[in-house]
């Protein structure tokens, strides 16, 4: 017992020589290294995934057309064909796959984290099938009209955040319980999954058709503009989850009482962060439809990599979860070329097994 | 006084919790907050924390209010430790040590705040198990690292929620010593909510007693711990058997084996004697 009573002065450890100041220190440099390897390996994946698909285009293409759009210059005619193919279609695509990746992945470290449960995700409060029965609501109610893409988008968004903000009003007149509003989340998505599947019922053929392709998350219509959105919302709200990621780290490890007594206010970073979370969310529904798993795993490989430490788990969780769906649109557009599988269907073929592994093998991230 | 509680009272809606309770704590002394289950000890350790606020009464430590410092300025000056709880998420030693400086840096922990978690966990003997990962831990060695997570915030009053409840009686032990021993180094105050009265006694170098949400006694343990209180606290027929180097509390048996508890302590007479009658009128 005294042994343990003593101030010992920081002794260096027999096996590594090293004081525990150091090891800290080191720990914390170790983890820069592998954010910035992270950074490196998602550039890579990003140029090397433009190179994939039917029309045959290098790597010396991809860096010569972002050099050409970025700095301007002349093309000559026949790299023209390459330069429109990489430009209008593979960039905004592969920009637009990593962006919708990282914010749900983003989302679903803040809603792990905040509610205090590894196995919640984006969609747990019922984003997704609210954003679904709003776009098929505009689908349903346009009819036969040829339908602007901002429509839909605009249906979906209205009614996911309108839907999240209903939930986080009850829970916070309720006192936010975690599971008050883990039981508000499953009450609202049986709702707009009836109410979506009501207007499949009723819908026409084409109508029908219209909004089950919707359901299939995909980066497939990519736009600049897809891109600009998704990807401007990410990068505003990565900083911002940084600020907060010390109160989080506070909530999600030491729960809500020694949260408080460390001077975390408790409820509003609560609400604020789900608050964030859905919209992030929300915006990549309403342009990309619904990507499953991506939320739910991306933070889980993140932990695996870097620590469950929210400073290092946020940005880093960015990546995988970017990296994760630029893989399953890369494979999507390659298994059953020249048809293109939807980055929804395939990142769930992708995601299912990762998370069975995950779970079988949680001893660290996972308790 | 390093800590002064006065007039504290506290409500859960319409349910009085606490009742106007005043008591006081010096620096460098280690007080034991006492009381059978539902009595609001929690309560007013959460009270004191700022994990709740009061409804009335004022709570100051070395001096200032702390209705009037911010929540994070007051995780400053009072630190709270909790039963060591499941986290849903797998963090080292060393990091689960870090959270306690939580108030005092800003985005990232900077030199200084490495410095005091290392202090920290040196003073509670895990240096070897630093990097270890907190479900790796024994229910002791998790009770220590939340103690050094709570030295690690750096407060004048340190609070303890039932720390020992699942500890087995050499982590109880050695967990109460370390307190004693914090507390007579640094000179703060430390209030630990506790189950084991004789325990108290013997750490402890004050102890104050809660009952329905009131203080009821509030001295040294051989002032606090008086047989009548405690029979009419805990509902258990209990003997103090208080020397000048030692108080210890005991149930009473009877030649039977058994002790009173509850409705049967109406058999006793104002000094603890069995009342004639009810030796007659109680069947076995």
């Amino acid at each position: 017992m005294t042994t343990t009573l003593q101030r010992p002065a920081p002794t260096p450890d027999a096996a590594s020589g090293t004081t525990g100041e150091e090891t800290s220190r080191r720990r914390e440099l170790r983890k820069l290294v592998v954010l910035a390897v992270g950074v490196v390996v998602s550039l890579a994946a990003l140029v090397v995934s433009v190179t994939i698909g039917t029309a045959d285009v290098g790597i010396g293409d991809v860096l010569r057309s972002v050099q050409v759009s970025i700095l301007g210059g002349t093309i000559s005619a026949d790299f023209a064909s390459s330069y429109a193919v990489i430009t209008q279609l593979r960039l905004p695509r592969v920009l637009l796959a990593f962006a919708a990746g990282a914010a749900l992945s983003v989302s679903g470290v803040l809603m792990q984290g905040v509610l205090r449960n590894p196995l919640v995700s984006p969609f747990t409060l019922g984003v997704s099938p609210a954003a679904a029965f709003g776009a098929a609501l505009v689908i349903t109610l346009a009819g036969t009209n040829q339908l602007p893409a901002w429509a839909t988008i605009a249906g979906a968004m209205v009614m996911a955040l309108a839907v999240s903000a209903l939930v986080l009003g009850i829970a916070t007149a309720r006192r936010m319980a975690v599971a008050t509003l883990l039981l508000l989340g499953i009450a609202m998505t049986q709702i707009f999954e009836a109410l979506a599947s009501a207007l499949q019922f009723t819908a026409n053929e084409n109508t029908l058709q219209a909004i089950i392709r919707w359901t299939f998350g995909s980066v497939n219509d990519a736009t600049w503009n897809d891109v600009l959105i998704v990807g401007i919302v990410t990068l505003v709200a990565i900083p911002v989850t940084l600020l907060f990621s010390k109160d989080l780290n506070a909530i999600a490890f030491a729960g809500d009482d020694a949260a408080r007594s460390f001077g975390v206010n408790v409820g509003p970073v609560r609400i604020g962060l789900i608050a964030l979370s859905v919209a992030l969310a929300a915006v990549v529904v309403s342009f990309c439809g619904i990507i499953g798993f991506v939320g739910l795993v991306g933070p889980h490989i993140a932990r695996l990599a870097i620590g469950a430490d929210h400073r290092h788990l946020l940005p880093f969780a960015a990546l995988s979860g970017g990296l994760l769906l630029l893989v399953a649109d890369a494979v999507g557009r390659t298994v059953i070329a020249p048809a293109v599988v939807p980055v929804g269907i395939v990142v769930a073929f992708i995601g299912g097994p990762v998370f069975i592994y995950l779970i079988l093998t949680r001893r660290n991230t996972l308790k | 006084m390093s800590l002064s509680v006065q007039h504290l009272s506290f409500s859960y809606g319409p349910r009085r919790i606490l009742e106007d309770v005043t008591f006081e704590v010096a620096p460098g002394a280690f007080c034991a907050l006492l009381g059978p289950n539902g009595s609001g000890k929690s309560t007013l350790v959460k009270a004191i924390a700022g994990v709740h606020r009061a409804k009335s009464g004022t709570v100051t430590v070395e001096g200032r209010e702390t209705s009037s410092l911010g929540r994070r300025e007051l995780a400053t000056v009072v630190g709270y430790v909790p039963q060591a709880g499941d986290a849903p998420f797998d963090l080292t030693v060393r990091e689960a040590v870090m959270l306690g400086r939580t108030p005092h840096f800003g985005i990232a922990p900077r030199a200084e705040d490495r410095a005091k978690v290392e202090d920290a966990i040196a003073r509670m003997g895990l240096g070897d198990i630093a990097e270890r990962s907190m479900s790796e831990l024994s229910g002791g060695q998790a009770q220590r690292a939340l103690i050094a997570r709570a030295l690690a915030q750096d407060t004048r009053v340190l609070l303890l929620d039932e720390p020992t409840s699942a500890l087995d009686l050499r982590y109880q032990i050695e967990t109460l010593q370390l307190v004693r021993q914090i507390t007579r180094e640094e000179g703060i105050s430390a209030l630990i909510a506790i189950h084991d009265l004789n325990h108290a006694a013997r750490y402890c170098d004050q102890i104050v007693v809660l009952h329905g949400g009131r203080l009821v006694a509030d001295g040294s343990p051989a002032e606090a711990l008086r047989a009548p209180v405690l029979r009419s606290v805990y509902e258990v027929d209990v003997e103090v058997d208080a020397r000048e180097d030692a108080v210890e509390v005991r149930p009473r048996v009877d030649a039977a084996g058994f002790t009173r508890t509850g409705a049967r302590l109406a058999e006793l007479d104002e000094h603890g004697g069995i009342r004639a009658d009810a030796v007659a009128a109680v069947p076995r």
